[in-house]
């Protein structure tokens, strides 16, 4: 696997830290980990109740998953001290294999956000996105620019390296925003194509409603597993829907889930992907256990914020401190904090 | 390591992978600005509530309960920092004194520094400076975990009522033959009352040889070297065993009484006249058939001879061991239940004499099991009456519940060995100089031989020792059926 990104991600993590050499730090009283929502506009939409029903293909296929997280983890007088971290998981045959990367820890300030940012995306992507010309990212949506752009490395590197495969992303594959350029996006897709797999992207919510209900919650009684299939969805310039967009209920109960596959990849074959993902996964919650354990082994538990703090303290000589908390100062039990998506 | 929490007289502190503490140490909680310094034990280890530990451990385990394999890229190296958050611990602390000016207090009304305070080890070598455990009669008990000598003073069992107590097989009989052969050394009077021979070979080294105590250990084995002539016999100590050990009636007793005046007023009090004249006293027939019965009993222990030569003198080991210490053993190995009960009857009469008279100064009795040859009223005697007569004694069992709860209540020192049973635990903890948390979170994972020291041999500061080893010929192994075929 090509490593230039983690490579590049442990420069920039390290050279970031070391300016926060001695100061007081501020322990973050709020951590959340990474949301990726967006607004889309979804006037036309409609759904066609007539499931496509299907049958699991146990032919055998690798099935691969990536997703990524980040956290903040502290505050500084400059800045916000944030973590981020990747993981690929893949099925082959009866097993389950990880790779992790990170944690990469980021001193982010107003003054180098811009160039920890663009550095990341030079040395790998060897470009900027038209996105990125375009705005300067806010600071507070630095952590979630980065994990995006692991993520889009890490989904990269799994179109590459996969043959023949079904490769699950999280989210959907609404592109032409900050985090998703098309044009990225377009390559990864096109990767996979070439090697002869198929992506498959669950988002665990949408927004997208018909008649004012969510399409998750629009279900016939049909038995699972079967796709709906949703027509008219149109963004907003310049978002761009690579993909299109289903209703995915794989197994039985409550749950349903939002599923995009590639526009580019045949109706039969789009199918396909999704029998074969029944046949070569588990699946509990109609939720792919690949996807499910790569989004776990990303996610940062509390016990690593502290492992982090403190590996902060020890190595780059930062001082804690413990600011008051200014919603639970002025309103008590009211004040639950500040949330931040 | 950091102060986290007090509650009561426990103090919680933190403690981090590369410190290593176990249940039993001592910390010195240190706060320089105040002056004073707090001594802890810790009673417990646990691990820390580290928020997000679950989640950490589960996500390791996926279905089908196999861990999954991968690998993980980590340049930075926080996995260390996560092992060694997660490993962290939380030891419970009970406060045991205050140290001001190198001076303790029992104190724990302040509290010192959460930020400030500096927590260390504080080596057992310092805190038995501290405590000024030790003396002009040292006994060196064994060695502590950290390599020093756990040294109690000789004058601390002095007076005092002992227990040693534990599970078979952890060492009890070993600690309690170093305590007799210390006070020995130290030219005390030691009585055993030895259920299973194992203290017979108590002058003797492990390769068979006589070693430096032998001249000063008494062995007296009822019915073979240690018989009584009736005529040697005080009325009083007579009736104890009638009346305690066989159960003689009052009105039997009151005839036993003139029996004895009738024979004492003939000079003729043998075994045999004895017979005779209960034979032919003049009483009731059932009174006759008591006295009779008891006689027999006497008769049949072998303990009692007419042939005054042939009779052994408790007193003279007592005088003797009173000159340059010794310890009188009385072997009750293969002696009837009745028969032990008559020996422990007479020795113990004969003790109180002695004391009462003034022949003895003092007296170490060490009663092995005790409950089984002990009668019920002895018991609140020898911890009340009989202490301050000079009758100072260890009771050593593998029962605690045998021993009466007020026994534990009034126990200067306590030596206590594992103990995994909760009904054994709760009884030990009732006794005043020990709090339940320490006996039942240190007692229970002692390895064997190792020793729990609690009351004031050890100021009221519990150590844990191994048991030193002794030159002594071992007895009282347990004989097995396979001990060949192996």
């Amino acid at each position: 696997m090509d490593t230039a990104l983690p490579q590049q991600f442990i420069e920039l993590s390290l050279h970031s830290l070391k300016q926060v050499q001695n100061q007081s730090f501020q322990l973050n009283q709020h951590s959340f980990q990474q949301t990726n929502t967006f607004e889309e506009h979804a006037q036309a939409l409609s759904l066609r109740l007539e499931p496509i029903s299907l049958k699991p293909i146990h032919k055998e296929s690798i099935v691969a998953a990536v997703d990524t997280s980040t956290i903040k983890i502290g505050e500084t007088t400059q800045g916000i001290v944030i973590a981020v971290r990747g993981a690929s998981v893949w099925k082959q045959g009866r097993n389950y294999r990880y790779m992790r990367l990170g944690p990469f820890i980021f001193h982010l300030t107003e003054e180098n956000k811009r160039e920890v940012y663009n550095a990341l995306e030079k040395a790998y992507f060897s470009s900027l996105s038209e996105q990125n010309h375009q705005s300067v990212p806010n600071l507070l949506q630095m952590p979630t620019r980065i994990a995006g752009l692991l993520e889009r490395w890490m989904q990269m590197m799994l179109s590459k390296t996969i043959n023949k495969g079904i490769i699950l992303f999280d989210g959907s594959l609404t592109s032409g925003t900050a985090d998703m350029p098309v044009g990225r996006m377009k390559e990864i897709l096109g990767t996979a194509r070439k090697r002869s797999s198929i992506v498959l992207a669950f988002s665990k919510m949408t927004n997208l409603r018909v008649n004012g209900y969510l399409i998750t919650d629009f279900l016939p009684e049909d038995t699972p597993p079967y796709l709906l299939e949703t027509e008219g969805l149109k963004l907003k310039p310049p978002m761009v829907l690579l993909g299109d967009v289903y209703v995915a209920k794989l197994t039985k109960g409550n749950c349903a889930f939002r599923l995009d596959i590639d526009k580019e990849v045949p109706i039969e074959q789009r199918i396909g992907a999704v029998e074969k993902l029944l046949g070569n996964d588990l699946l509990t919650q109609s939720y792919p256990e690949t996807l499910r354990l790569a989004h776990i082994l990303c996610t940062f538990t509390a016990n690593e914020v502290i492992a982090m703090q403190h590996f902060i303290t020890r190595k780059h000589g930062l001082q804690i401190i413990n600011r008051p908390d200014m919603h639970r100062l002025l309103f008590g039990p009211f004040g639950k904090g500040e949330s931040w998506s | 390591m950091k102060l986290y929490k007090k509650e009561g007289n426990i103090v919680q502190i933190l403690s981090f992978p590369n410190e290593t503490v176990e249940k039993g140490d001592y910390l010195l909680v240190e706060d320089a600005e105040a002056g004073r310094s707090l001594i802890v034990q810790v009673i417990d280890v646990q691990f820390a509530s580290i928020p997000g530990v679950l989640e950490e451990l589960l996500r390791s385990l996926p279905d089908g309960g196999e861990l999954i394999q991968g690998e993980d890229i980590d340049p930075l190296e926080i996995a260390p920092h996560i092992t060694y958050i997660q490993d962290a611990s939380l030891l419970f602390c009970k406060i045991r004194a205050t140290v001001e000016s190198e001076n303790l207090s029992p104190s724990s009304s302040w509290l010192p520094s959460r930020s400030r305070s500096a927590i260390k080890k504080l080596p057992l070598p310092t805190l038995l400076k501290l405590a000024k455990i030790n003396g002009k009669l040292p006994i060196v008990l064994g060695g502590t975990k950290d390599s020093a000598l756990l040294t109690i003073d000789a004058s601390s069992l002095d007076g005092r009522l002992n227990i040693i107590t534990g599970k078979k097989e952890t060492g009890k009989s070993h600690l309690s033959k170093l305590l007799m052969v210390n006070l020995v050394g130290y030219k005390a009077t030691v009585v055993v009352f030895d259920l299973n021979g194992e203290y017979i070979s108590l002058g003797m080294t492990a390769d068979g040889k006589r070693n430096a105590c032998f001249d000063k250990i008494h062995v007296l084995t009822p019915s073979q070297n240690f018989k009584l002539a009736l005529k040697q016999l005080n009325l009083h100590v007579l009736l104890g065993i009638l009346i305690h050990a066989l159960h003689l009636p009052g009105t039997s007793a009151r005839e036993f009484r003139r029996i004895w005046q009738s024979l004492k007023e003939r000079g003729n009090i043998t075994l045999h006249e004895l017979g005779e004249t209960i034979r032919n006293w003049n009483c009731n027939q059932q009174v006759r058939d008591a006295l009779f019965s008891r006689y027999h009993a006497l008769v049949n222990s072998g303990f009692f001879t007419d042939n005054v030569a042939e009779a052994t003198l408790l007193e003279e080991c007592l005088l003797k061991a009173r000159e340059e210490g010794g310890a009188i053993v009385i072997n009750l190995r293969n002696t009837s239940s009745i028969d032990r009960q008559i020996v422990v009857e007479y020795v113990l009469g004969k003790l109180v004499e002695s004391l009462t008279s003034w022949k003895l100064k003092a007296v170490f009795l060490f009663a092995e099991e005790a409950h089984l040859y002990l009668r019920e009223t002895y018991w609140d005697d020898i911890v009340t009456r009989m202490r301050h007569f000079g009758i100072f004694t260890t009771f050593i069992t593998n029962q605690p519940d045998t021993i009466r709860e007020n026994i534990y209540r009034q126990a200067d020192n306590i030596f206590l060995f594992n103990f995994t049973n909760e009904h054994d635990l709760d009884v030990v903890s009732r006794a005043a100089r020990v709090d339940a948390e320490t006996v039942r979170s240190i007692a229970r994972d002692l390895p064997p031989h190792y020793c729990l020291a609690l009351g004031k041999v050890v100021r009221d500061f519990p150590m844990v020792a191994k048991v030193r080893a002794l030159d002594v010929k071992t007895m009282g192994e347990t004989r097995l059926f396979f001990k060949d075929m192996n």
